[in-house]
């Protein structure tokens, strides 16, 4: 029914950011029906609240400030910037300068996590893991994001073939094993960069993203404000910038914050089975693969670079968490 | 009477402050009476049908006060396990939507026979011969054979009859309906209406109807109880209201219909906004927005006072009453 | 009569249902507005009435460009706007401007109020300089009843009845000389759709401006039309002035139509006849042969399912000149006084002598 959704739908617009996955469908709800703008007023009328303009994403910011889990998460982000823009910072050795003598050996002063099966210093390894780590994480986010959402949200203003033949793509995409893609495709690269690895994760994560951006375009397209606005003569490029985007990219953001986190995981696992990043590169799946034969002798050598992942992943994935919840329309 | 609620107050906890949406709300029906309760989004309306029926979202809704006797019953102090035996079987609830109310993957023999297999034991078999039974009294046409269809594959009209038959399936005593009709085209309103009325005749239930539209309430209801602000402001017999409104703002809401046989000019308007419940103007609720309003108002909160002549059906929660009644 | 400034004729929009993945046939039509016929005149109101899934919203969008028709065309002072493009749409758009139905999702929440009344103007720029375009919002706020200062505050911040205004403002920014409005007051309160119809009213006069105006409400559509067209099913089926169709309607369903619309009296409930139709209104992509209304009709006869009925006025009329003579689609059309009488004073309202 073609006028459906003039008739008797209406997405909550006061609050209408959208939302990752399930979050990015339209509320069904007939205006007699609508609940919390019911309290709100609003100014004028004798019950003038606090004058000062709030725009939601200044709203979502104060959500954010006050929820422990984002402090939380985000100290710890901020702190991995920090060591892997300046890991000399508080590693003063080489992550390579290695004595094999000391090979296993437990924690002696200036060595707090003791040594690993080469004899190489498992703190500073530890430290200049986590720019390795960050590189990748944040490289194949930017990436995936930017070719996702460019070619979501192309497809899903547009519609039409185009849009038939990216869900399908799409479709492919999500049936190639990760792993198994992994170790076919890396297996043949010879480079030591983190690139090859990064372009491998944008080549399989961009549908995700895309899948993501589509959908909450097609949402965003739905509202009567870019109605309004193609009513008012407004170009495409107009609509989608100024109307669409603003409105759709809230679950964008929070899936790549979450995917940054498991791109991070990722990287470990494909350095750990011999196709990511390989020795002399420094990196957390390289050291967690090389100590795990010494698992039993030496288990701080496998501790140290895992628990430093686990707590990385854990931050990010938190991170994502905080943000939808300060974004979700649902929750305010 | 058969329901009363009594100084009920209902209360919301939110990121921004405490709404206070129903603030001593008081309210009767007895059977085979129709109460109209009327009033704008945000009056407390519907918030004071979902504390009747329990199903109100706690938190963030909180009952800071009052009761709700049901047959002399205060259902406020009975505890979960208990209440649940009263929904369905001596009151259920229509709501506005109708789509969204019905499970989309069961069929409506389905959602219909379940009452009967919950609440009476009884076999799928006969669950749905009932559910078929109950469908022809809604007036559905052909519905032996329409029994299996899901809820998509009725119109509007007929999803509004099917949630009519299921509150209607255990034979309850009361029936709070939330704008039942609101979402339907007028010609069909008018059947579901005319359904509605005839089958509480017949039943002889008792019957709320949360409406914001005059109109329908003229036609159907006995007695209207008008909400502002999470209060009643005037209750009286159809007719009595009508006739003569007792309060400003049910005269406003009167005088801003337009009317079809009225061919009008400027239609009048109530000026100003519906309060904000979380900053409710002190005094009487209503006064920013009366054109009667003066000093008392803005400082006391009107009683209700028995309007005169006085035959304890008629109240009026304004302190200049007369002068309304009498123009 | 005045010079028409919009003539709408043969009006048709079939969306086509599809089948198929990647390569799609088309396998029906939802048939939404099916031949619709209008004119507008300078400084007048036309009223179009219909129940949900009749084709009004689909009509509106197609007078401001929302949609394309599948056939027929919409005459702008002679000028065919269906088949432009580009910078002739864009200078025709500034005349045609739109008021939607849900103040809540027809404003963009990431936008402050200046910068959405303020759009037609970066859209537009021609029409306002850049220095003067924050006093033009300000006044326009001002026009609608909404205090000036509010320019920097966000659409969540107002109610419904603000938004609304809001929404005016934008509608009004430009100078159209057209406005269509979709179901402008459906979506407030009671209290509040009064406050929107009396804006209207005066805007009308103060900037002269032609209103199509839809809702599904009879009695707020003849408050303020002058004219009036009820649409069934993708067509209309009864046009004429506004007192010809409420005091004298001589189609089936505007009778029905009229009849249901709740009268606040409840003395009249007794001595009112009230026609329920039976039934619902068939799909729009499967439309009864014949009359499209005669599923539900008392008066539908075997001509019915025949015979198509032409929108015009009817034979038994033809020959007079009173109210009823007036376009009806209908064989057996004949005059039903469905609305109670005018009364000579509003004491019903007011009640009390």
């Amino acid at each position: 029914m073609p006028e459906q959704p003039l008739e008797s739908e209406g997405v909550i617009a006061g609050t209408g950011t959208g939302g990752a996955m399930d979050l990015a469908t339209t509320e069904a709800e007939t205006p007699a029906k609508r609940p919390p703008p019911a309290f709100g007023g609003g100014p004028g009328g004798g019950t003038e609240s606090t004058g000062k303009p709030r725009s939601l994403w200044s709203d979502a910011w104060r959500d954010l400030r006050r929820n422990p889990v984002f402090i939380v998460s985000g100290l710890i982000i901020l702190f991995l910037i920090v060591i892997s823009l300046w890991p000399s910072a508080i590693a003063s050795g080489s992550p390579l300068d290695c004595d094999l003598a000391k090979s296993q050996q437990g924690s002696a002063p200036g060595h707090p996590f003791g040594y690993d099966g080469q004899g190489c210093d498992v703190y500073t390894r530890t430290v200049y893991g986590a720019r390795t780590s960050v590189a990748v994480g944040v490289c194949a986010m930017l990436g995936v994001a930017i070719l996702g959402s460019v070619l979501g949200a192309l497809a899903g203003f547009f519609g039409g073939p185009w849009d038939s033949i990216l869900s399908r793509i799409t479709d492919i995409f999500f049936a190639i094993p990760v792993i198994l893609g992994g170790l076919v495709l890396l297996s043949v690269v010879t480079s030591n960069s983190i690139w090859p690895v990064i372009g491998f994760m944008v080549l399989l994560g961009w549908p995700q993203i895309s899948r993501i951006a589509r959908g909450s375009v097609i949402t965003a397209k739905q509202n009567d404000y870019v109605q309004a606005a193609r009513a008012l003569g407004a170009s495409n490029s107009r609509m989608l910038l100024r109307h669409i985007t603003p409105n759709a990219v809230a679950p964008v953001i929070v899936v790549a914050t979450i995917a940054l986190g498991t791109y991070i995981a990722l990287e470990a696992t494909l350095s750990y089975l011999g196709v990511g990043l390989k020795p002399p590169s420094v990196s957390w799946g390289i050291d967690i693969s090389a100590a795990s034969p010494y698992i039993r002798n030496a288990p701080h050598a496998l501790l140290w670079p895992s628990g430093a992942l686990a707590i990385t992943v854990l931050a990010f994935i938190m991170l994502g968490d905080a943000v939808r919840d300060a974004l979700d329309p649902k929750l305010r | 009477m058969l329901l009363e609620v009594r100084d009920l107050h209902v209360e919301f906890r939110t990121r921004d402050g405490v709404a206070k949406a129903v603030n001593g709300v008081d309210y009767g029906v007895d059977e085979g009476e129709t109460l109209a309760v009327l009033g704008e989004s945000g009056s407390g309306k519907s918030v004071t049908a979902q504390a009747i029926m329990g199903i109100l979202d706690m938190p963030p809704g909180r009952i800071t006060g009052g009761e709700i006797l049901f047959k002399g019953q205060d259902l406020l102090r009975l505890k979960e396990e208990e209440r649940r035996k009263f929904r369905g079987a001596e009151m259920a609830m229509i709501f506005q939507d109708a789509l969204s109310s019905l499970n989309p993957v069961l069929s409506v023999g389905d959602q219909l026979g379940e009452m009967f297999v919950v609440h009476r034991g009884m076999s799928r078999k006969d669950a749905r011969a009932r559910a078929v039974e109950l469908m022809d009294r809604v007036r559905i046409p052909a519905a032996k054979e329409r029994v299996r269809d899901y809820p998509h594959q009725f119109s509007g009209g007929m999803r509004q009859r099917i949630m009519i038959a299921m509150a209607l399936a255990l034979e309850p005593a009361l029936i709070i309906a939330d704008e039942p009709t609101t979402a339907l085209d007028v010609t069909v309103q008018a059947q579901v209406m005319a359904l509605l009325a005839e089958l509480r005749r017949e039943l002889n239930m008792g019957l709320i109807l949360i409406t914001h539209d005059l109109g329908v309430v003229a036609d159907v209801a006995d007695r209207i109880a008008v909400m502002y602000a999470g209060r009643i402001v005037e209750s009286a017999p159809v007719h009595d209201i009508y006739k003569a409104p007792a309060h400003p703002y049910t005269r406003g809401l009167l005088d801003s219909i337009p009317r079809l046989d009225q061919k009008g000019q400027e239609l009048y308007a109530i000026k100003g906004l519906p309060p904000n419940l979380m900053n409710i103007p002190p005094g009487c609720a209503f006064n920013p927005r009366c054109p009667m309003a003066r000093d008392v108002c803005r400082t006391d909160a009107p009683p209700l006072y028995d309007v005169i002549p006085s035959d304890g059906t008629r109240v009026s929660a304004c302190h200049f009453w007369t002068e309304c009644l009498h123009g | 009569m005045v010079e028409p400034i919009l003539e709408v004729s043969g009006l048709v929009k079939h969306f086509p249902l599809t089948q198929g993945i990647l390569f799609k046939k088309q396998v029906g039509a939802v048939k939404a507005v099916d031949g619709v016929d209008l004119t507008l005149s300078k400084g007048e109101t036309l009223g179009i009435v219909g129940e949900s899934g009749c084709g009004k919203s689909t009509v509106a969008k197609m007078l401001v460009n929302l949609e394309q028709p599948t056939a027929g065309s919409i005459k702008y002072r002679g000028e065919d706007i269906t088949k432009l493009s580009g910078k002739a749409l864009k200078s025709v758009r500034r005349n045609i401007q739109m008021v939607f139905q849900d103040p809540y999702t027809s404003l963009n929440p990431r936008m402050t109020v200046g910068d959405i009344i303020g759009e037609p103007y970066d859209i537009h720029p021609e029409v306002a300089p850049k220095g003067d375009r924050r006093r033009k919002v300000q006044e326009l706020l001002d026009v609608v009843g909404l205090n000036p200062e509010y320019i920097n505050r966000y659409p969540h911040q107002f109610s419904g009845g603000q938004r609304q205004r809001i929404g005016i403002a934008r509608g009004l920014a430009l100078r159209p000389e057209i406005i269509v409005a979709d179901e402008p007051v459906s979506a407030l309160d009671v209290s509040v759709q009064a406050q929107v119809i009396n804006l209207l009213d005066r805007l009308q006069g103060e900037f002269g401006l032609s209103y199509v105006f839809i809702a599904h409400d009879l009695s707020i559509v003849r408050h303020i039309s002058d004219r009036v067209g009820v649409m069934y099913l993708g067509r209309i089926v009864e046009t004429g002035r506004d007192a010809e169709i409420y005091d004298h309607p001589t189609h089936p369903y505007t009778q029905a139509l009229l009849s249901a619309v709740p009268v606040p009296d409840p003395e009249a409930r007794e001595h009112r006849e009230r026609i329920i139709l039976f039934g619902d209104v068939p799909s729009p992509t499967n439309i009864p042969s014949g009359c499209r209304f005669r599923t539900r009709c008392w008066k539908a006869q075997e001509r019915c399912a025949l015979e198509v009925p032409l929108l015009a006025v009817p034979a038994e009329f033809r020959l007079t000149t009173g109210p009823a003579a007036h376009d009806s689609a209908c064989h057996f059309a004949e005059e039903k006084q469905v609305v109670p009488p005018e009364e000579p004073t509003d004491d019903h309202v007011n009640g009390v002598e």
